[in-house]
């Protein structure tokens, strides 16, 4: 709670927000809904010369659909992205993982672009980004760029943000005809990061899946797709997925006081299987 | 664009209008404590899990502690204290919890009833008791006297919080 004073900078524009961090030094960090930057204020962990608060900044918030994506604003926060009714019906997906962070206060503060930013390998949001394959609108005080969710992450609270650079939108494609969803997730208590959790989605036909998409996030550095177990469910129906998914390789998962390395190897495994058989259920329905 | 170490703030504070200049580091928990002099909301962990912070920001939960003051200029902040009768007497859930000896030790207490106003102010259907603990997952009763808070929040419900 003895969080160092420092300056507060309100931005009236993105781009005045960016131009601050460009001439800190580094001594800067933004705030959005401030659920990630003031913990760590309050453990000690952060010393900061500034604080450029970007809530108050106009635009930005909110779904736009157009030619099948959707694009949504970085400031939307958490509670919006739960109750949008263009994603609840166009990517409900997005819903149906944000509703599993932390709790209704840290939702009804936390952002979008403010999570992805943070870019904690156990977070939802990154993953399901990753699983969507989104694309991520980068802005500094003089020019945009896009980047792949997939490209984004790199490691653990390490992204390819620049250090005046900011998100100002996340694009995703609609979930088209034929495609299902899934996500999964186990933590100690409701609420925490997870353990391990997993986002698929799946295009089915005549009860057959034609392709997939899975990441899991918690059990690696950052969320990572997983291109051999996609392509190992073509062609399987909802029972045959347990049989057809391997072991899942390549994970660089830790050990910690919520479970062994071992633990969430097993659990990824396992929340991939009911991601992807939800998923393909729910593309038999659609 | 402004900048400043010190900043004004002007809140309504379970009705009342405080306006003050503090440091712009403050959490909206401390502006209230040590600025405001409102003393019902807690400080517990500091990082937004124990939910004894919780206060209602334009009628949402947050965690105060984890909240800049200055980010919620110009507010209405309501903490449990804010639920009392206009005279000054419990109000029907202050009163629920009461009536169901729904405190131990009470430090968890004024989160426990910010969070039972969000969850029956958003509430479109009478809460069954499953749903009820499951909205109270964000707040942590160190006591673990989560059944008396439980039958009080299922109590008050039909009536104004």
């Amino acid at each position: 709670m003895f969080v160092k004073p420092f300056r507060y900078v309100r931005a009236e524009s993105l781009a005045q927000a960016c131009e601050v961090l460009r001439t800190a030094d580094g001594t800067a960090k933004v705030i959005a809904g401030g659920q990630s930057l003031l913990p760590m204020a309050n453990l000690g962990l952060l010393d900061l010369e500034a604080v450029v608060d970007i809530g108050s900044v106009e635009g930005h918030r909110g779904v736009d659909e157009n030619d099948g994506f959707l694009t949504i604003g970085a400031l939307t926060r958490h509670r919006d992205l739960e109750r949008d009714p263009t994603l609840i019906a166009q990517q409900p997906l997005i819903p149906a993982a944000t509703s599993w962070i932390g709790s209704a206060r840290i939702r009804t503060r936390g952002t979008l672009g403010g999570s992805l930013a943070h870019s904690d390998p156990a977070a939802e949001l990154p993953l399901v980004m990753t699983a969507l394959g989104a694309e991520y609108e980068l802005t500094t005080a003089s020019s945009t760029r896009v980047v792949r969710a997939d490209e984004f992450h790199v490691s653990y609270f390490t992204n390819a943000l620049a250090e005046d650079e900011l998100i100002a939108a996340v694009r995703v494609p609609a979930l088209g005809p034929g495609w299902g969803w899934g996500f999964a997730e186990i933590s100690r208590r409701r609420g925490d990061f997870a353990i391990a959790a997993a986002a698929a989605l799946a295009r089915v036909a005549d009860g057959h899946v034609v392709e997939a998409r899975l990441a899991l996030g918690g059990v690696h550095e950052r969320p990572m797709r997983l291109a051999d177990i996609e392509s190992a469910t073509t062609g399987a129906s909802a029972s045959e997925l347990d049989a057809r998914i391997g072991p899942v390789e390549g994970l660089q998962a830790v050990s910690d006081t919520s479970a062994t390395a071992e633990h969430r190897t097993h659990v990824a495994r396992v929340l991939a299987l009911r991601a992807l058989t939800d998923a393909v259920r729910r593309g038999e329905a659609a | 664009m402004s900048s400043a170490h010190e900043v004004e703030t002007s809140l309504k504070v379970n009705g009342v209008a405080v306006k003050e200049t503090a440091g712009a580091h403050l959490s909206l928990l401390r502006w209230l404590r040590d600025i405001a002099g409102v003393t019902d909301p807690k400080y517990g962990c500091g990082e937004g899990v124990c939910g004894t912070c919780t206060v209602l920001v334009d009628g949402e939960p947050v965690s105060a502690c984890i909240v800049l003051a200055a980010q919620v200029d110009g507010a209405a902040v309501t903490t449990a204290a804010g639920l009392c009768e206009p005279d000054g007497s419990l109000g029907p859930l202050q009163r629920a919890f009461h009536e169901c000896h729904a405190a131990q030790c009470g430090f968890c207490t004024p989160g426990m009833l910010m969070c039972a106003a969000s969850m029956l102010g958003e509430a479109d259907h009478t809460l069954e008791r499953h749903e009820i603990r499951e909205g109270l997952h964000g707040n942590l009763c160190r006591c673990t006297g989560y059944g008396p808070i439980v039958d009080a929040i299922d109590a008050a419900q039909g009536s104004a919080p």
